[in-house]
């Protein structure tokens, strides 16, 4: 039986959600962005289709968690902007999530190669974690 | 400076005022500085829309924005959040109990206040269970003897010689118009009263508490905010935000 579009769609959208924060600091590691320059970056750069407004929380946690520091800056061409820049942790922290990143890639890659191969991935894994 | 007409103006301020009311329990400040990065986004995503049709501009600029709850799911305090989840309440006592000891002596006697009444709360709660349980018990050894008066009834009377049972008075004398049988069932028919009372109340008290953790995840999600807050400030300075225009961007 084959598993419903919906669901299909629902599981994407977690697994894009659960992507998008590490994203976004992705974005903001060498460059300060507002928004929605942020959003235009983000859906310029690959398929993440999101809803503009979702940003926002994820620009608010990291925020409040001291990973992005902010600034209101005026703008000639409408309101001000609220810039965004990765702090120094939050860079740090970036570097640390985007390496298990890495590993949690190699090892959804590893299951289409043979199993031995498999193993070893989740080993490696395990004594990350470890 | 482009502007918006003044149409596309009311339907932004609409839904910022949806965002707004949806940000109730978020401190002032941090309300305005939030509507107005939305504000902002609004404004850009608007200038940058194709279209002749300014309502559907503004409209597709909304729909590609995302529903207010989305936008300010995670600006509502966790409790709101997480109310439905399962806390972990005595960590939750023990701050409480910490904080209304120190916050007086450290000059937060708001804070001292507030949480003493949590405390309070959390006592009557205590209590209320401890009342739960005494009935639970009742009912469940008034219900062994019950038991013995049926099964062993030699027992039971010996256990009332030695003065183990005391079953005087009005009590004693109405059941001594029964048959050990029918005496049994009389006394485990009054046991299931108090396991039955005990059992309700253990049932109602499960959203008695689920009402107090959701109170204390919330106080000490204002808390926590407050503190953040403080830091921030300390931090950075005082940055002067001017306030959200509601049609800050009407065409003059």
């Amino acid at each position: 039986m084959e598993y419903s579009d919906e669901g299909r769609d629902r599981r994407i959208t977690q697994l894009r959600k659960g992507i998008l924060e590490l994203a976004v600091m992705g974005v903001l590691y060498d460059e300060r962005h507002y928004g929605y320059s942020l959003v235009r970056v983000l859906s310029e750069s690959g398929s993440i289709s999101l809803k503009e407004g979702t940003i926002y929380p994820i620009l608010a946690r990291l925020d409040r968690d001291g990973l992005v520091r902010s600034e209101w800056v005026e703008s000639d061409q409408g309101p001000p902007r609220k810039y965004y820049a990765l702090t120094s942790s939050g860079r740090q922290l970036f570097d640390a999530l985007s390496q298990e990143l890495d590993v949690l890639v190699s090892l959804v890659q590893q299951k289409w190669k043979a199993p031995e191969q498999s193993a070893r991935a989740g080993k490696k894994l395990v004594v990350r974690k470890g | 400076m482009s502007a918006y007409p003044e149409v596309v103006a009311k339907i932004a301020s609409d839904y910022l005022e949806r965002v707004k009311s949806q940000l109730r329990l978020v401190p002032a400040h941090e309300q305005v500085e939030f509507l107005r990065e939305i504000e902002s986004h609004l404004y850009e995503s608007y200038q940058q829309m194709p279209g002749e049709d300014d309502v559907a501009r503004i409209l597709a600029v909304l729909r590609k924005f995302g529903e207010p709850a989305e936008v300010v799911s995670d600006r509502l305090p966790g409790a709101m959040v997480r109310s439905g989840t399962r806390r972990n309440l005595p960590l939750y006592v023990v701050g409480g109990i910490l904080i209304a000891l120190f916050g007086l002596p450290l000059g937060s006697a708001g804070v001292g206040v507030l949480v003493g009444l949590l405390a309070a709360l959390a006592g009557i709660l205590v209590a209320y269970y401890a009342v739960a349980g005494s009935f639970l018990l009742v009912g469940a050894v008034t219900m062994l003897l019950g038991l013995i008066r049926i099964i062993l009834p030699q027992l039971f009377d010996r256990l009332v010689a030695l003065g183990y049972i005391q079953l005087g008075g009005p009590v004693g004398e109405f059941l001594d118009h029964f048959s050990p049988g029918y005496q049994g069932i009389l006394i485990i028919l009054f046991a299931s009263l108090f396991a039955g009372a005990g059992w309700g109340m253990l049932w109602v008290g499960k959203y008695m508490l689920r009402g107090l953790r959701f109170l204390f995840s919330l106080t000490f999600d204002w808390m926590r905010r407050f503190a953040q807050g403080a830091r921030r400030k300390l931090r950075r300075g005082n940055r002067e935000a001017p306030q959200l225009g509601k049609a800050s961007f009407v065409k003059q």
